[in-house]
């Protein structure tokens, strides 16, 4: 499994602390913050993988203003929304503004697990798709040069082949002067 | 996986040039039993052969419907390949809207696009969007028609909704213009409707007849082509000539070549890019 990168945003130092340590069993690099605040401060700066947010927490900054500041940052960044049982319609609403998903607490780490297992699949997805893409886009724009220079040239060419049939096929003029007419045309 | 025998293989890449003009030569076996195995298995039928006879005793056309969006390449983004869109701003705009703007200040400037090979829209709206960023402000002097045309059903229908998700979002649109033009709609994406209101797609097969569709200004018509013969490039592209303005622009993709295909056009270089305008 590809490691990631995890914010884990709860006011409870005893969830922090837990997840944390499996966490980083898990060989995820884990980043900590006791409320929204902090966290939109590490989200500022920091590239983050995955945010793991309590849905309540005291002050302006809650779970869903978390999702919509990493939202708003990176729309890659996945939310997994932790949520006491009795607040389940919120969540739902959170994963209408784009949390990937959410978890009850008291949290079932084998479920969290599974849930990480999948975005790392995906994320591993996106990027070789990335790579593809950067990959094709590199060999296009080289190709296309390649061949836009052939095009003008077939094009110059095909021009002065033009040219050249219409002046030897001009009866009025005399036979050795289309000639040298034509040559210059070639030669030019 | 169902497997396509020799003699399967040949009747189905028949039928589906027949159909959608996409050649498909002997090595691309994988592929049809990739993209077709499953709409066989899931009509019951045993093998490619009676999908074949399914589809074409089939009236309504439905199967035959859904071979085409399963057998046609989508693959597309908004800008890709940025120079054409560059061009447009910058070379062919302001040359076409000199050439038709009226002696009238009170008459409008009437301009036509074609899209010719839509897919899920983003080339198209992303003309749209290179025309309200170049004329913001001076846009009720205008008459744009943008028109998207490609031969599937499913990305015609995309296409007219305007909706994309955060992967098909993310590749070739800036944050700004991401911002500027979409609204965000759940985990995806729609585009504006003042910009949206400005296109119209429809199917459209590139090998059928351009009826109805009048003279267009400008034509895109990128990376489909290299899906045809030959033969049938050069009649597309004759066509094409016939529906394209006398001093009207052509922009084909950056890796094609109208090089012994259409000898009506002239290559035409503009900086890093290059169009095509019809012989004179």
């Amino acid at each position: 499994m590809n490691t990631l990168t995890i914010l884990v945003v709860d006011d409870d130092p005893v969830i922090r602390r837990l997840l944390e340590q499996r966490l980083t069993k898990e060989n995820h690099t884990v980043l900590l913050a006791e409320d929204g605040y902090k966290a939109e401060k590490i989200i500022e700066t920091t590239p983050i993988d995955v945010i793991l947010t309590d849905l309540m927490m005291p002050g302006e900054i809650g779970g869903i203003e978390v999702l919509e500041i990493a939202k708003n940052k990176n729309q890659q960044i996945e939310v997994i929304l932790i949520t006491a049982h009795s607040s389940v319609d919120t969540a739902v609403e959170a994963m209408k503004k784009g949390a990937a998903d959410y978890l009850e607490k008291p949290l079932n780490f084998t479920e969290l697990f599974l849930r990480l297992q999948k975005i790392s699949n995906m994320l591993s997805l996106l990027r070789s798709a990335e790579d593809l893409r950067q990959a094709m886009d590199v060999t296009e724009s080289t190709a296309g040069e390649t061949i836009q220079n052939l095009e003008i040239t077939a094009g110059e060419l095909q021009e002065k082949l033009d040219a050249v049939e219409a002046i030897l096929s001009n009866d009025t003029i005399e036979a050795y002067s289309r000639i040298t007419s034509a040559l210059n045309i070639i030669y030019k | 996986m169902l497997k396509i025998t020799a003699d399967e293989l040949k009747t189905i890449s028949q039928y589906i040039h027949d159909i959608s003009g996409i050649y498909l030569d002997q090595s691309k076996s994988y592929l049809l039993e990739t993209r077709l195995g499953p709409i066989a298995e899931e009509l019951g039928c045993a093998s490619f052969r009676a999908l074949h006879d399914k589809a074409k005793r089939d009236s309504t056309k439905n199967i035959e419907r859904r071979l085409i969006d399963a057998i046609s390449t989508n693959e597309t983004l908004f800008f890709r390949d940025n120079s054409p869109f560059e061009l447009l701003k910058h070379k062919i705009l302001p040359e076409l809207i000199d050439l038709r703007s009226p002696a009238s200040p009170r008459m409008k400037t009437h301009i036509k696009i074609w899209s010719s090979a839509s897919s899920t829209g983003q080339e198209l709206y992303s003309i749209a969007m290179t025309i309200r960023e170049l004329l913001d402000g001076q846009l009720d002097r205008f008459n744009f028609k943008l028109l998207g045309t490609d031969i599937s059903d499913s990305a015609v229908k995309q296409a007219s909704y305007g909706k994309y998700n955060k992967f098909e979002i993310e590749r070739g649109l800036p944050r700004q213009t991401l911002q500027k033009h979409f609204t965000l709609f759940g985990d995806s994406w729609k585009i504006k409707d003042e910009i949206r209101s400005m296109v119209n797609f429809r199917k459209l097969n590139l090998m059928l007849p351009f009826t109805g569709l009048g003279k267009f200004d400008i034509i895109f018509c990128r990376n489909v082509a290299i899906y045809f013969t030959l033969q049938d490039r050069k009649k597309l592209f004759n066509k094409l000539a016939a529906s394209l303005a006398d001093d009207g622009y052509l922009i084909i993709g950056s890796t094609e070549s109208l090089t012994g295909i259409c000898p009506l056009f002239v290559p035409k270089r503009h900086l890093r890019a290059i169009f095509y305008q019809k012989k004179n």
